[in-house]
């Protein structure tokens, strides 16, 4: 594996940890109880992603890990809708499918 | 967005758009910031980069407090442009910082962007203009970061 790919695979592992991150602060806002559970669980995601897009960031340039960042989106609405079985209308899943094109473009070319 | 959701955006942007303007404007500057920042403050790091490394690197350099400096800064602004507008309008105007950190990147750090690269980040900003189009925005919370 190459730094690049190292890079990309480590950018990638960071906007799924956010969807975690997202999904427990979300789980937090609808718990009765245990909120603050949920809530810490959340920022800890939070700072395991600051943690990885820093290394991510030793290996790719930030013109290519920054925009690998909006996967973000993607990964958010595949966990609420899988996880926390939100719905999820066709303009949001263009929207998905566009900035998945557009990431694998960054990607491809870092 | 709903119509009643978009109907609270007209009249809030109406009552405070100058405030409205200053403050997305503020959050793509610290967007910005953040990112050319952070990776400013990478490339100062040792090469052998391990978790705990970069963990310790994180607490100790100065670059590192700048990045958590201006993470705080953006968080308190957001809190603020989100009593004055939807997280979904918000949100997709923001996105802007796609194209200024790419920019800043390329006259500062010096890297290079392929054309493709930058059509990817055209398609990016689209596809965040189409989530911020969809029905429903209420799991998507901007965490400060990114």
């Amino acid at each position: 594996m190459t730094p690049t790919h190292l890079g990309i695979l480590l950018a990638i592992t960071a906007t799924v940890i956010e969807g975690f991150g997202q999904v427990f602060l979300k789980k937090a806002a609808l718990a009765r109880s245990g909120k603050g559970s949920w809530r810490g669980l959340g920022l800890c995601f939070f700072a395991v992603e600051a943690l990885v897009y820093t290394w991510s960031l030793r290996y790719l340039d930030v013109s290519t890990a920054f925009p690998l960042g909006s996967l973000s989106f993607v990964t958010v609405t595949l966990l609420s809708r899988g996880l926390l079985r939100e719905s999820v209308d066709r303009t949001r899943w263009v929207g998905v499918l566009l900035i998945l094109a557009g990431s694998s473009l960054v990607a491809m070319h870092a | 967005m709903d119509r009643t959701d978009k109907g609270k955006v007209t009249a809030m942007t109406s009552k405070a758009p100058w405030k409205l303007i200053f403050g997305l404007a503020l959050a793509v500057v610290l967007d910005t910031a953040t990112q050319i920042t952070w990776k400013s403050a990478v490339s100062d790091v040792p090469d052998q980069l391990t978790p705990t490394l970069t963990a310790q690197a994180m607490l100790h350099q100065p670059f590192f407090l700048l990045v958590g400096l201006l993470m705080g800064g953006q968080f308190l602004n957001w809190m603020t442009v989100l009593d004055h507008a939807d997280l979904s309008y918000a949100h997709a105007i923001t996105s802007l910082s796609y194209v200024t950190v790419a920019t800043l990147s390329v006259l500062y750090l010096g890297e290079t962007l392929a054309p493709l690269q930058t059509l990817g980040i055209v398609l990016i900003l689209t596809g965040v203009w189409f989530v911020g189009k969809s029905g429903r925005v209420g799991t998507l919370v901007k965490a400060g970061a990114r």
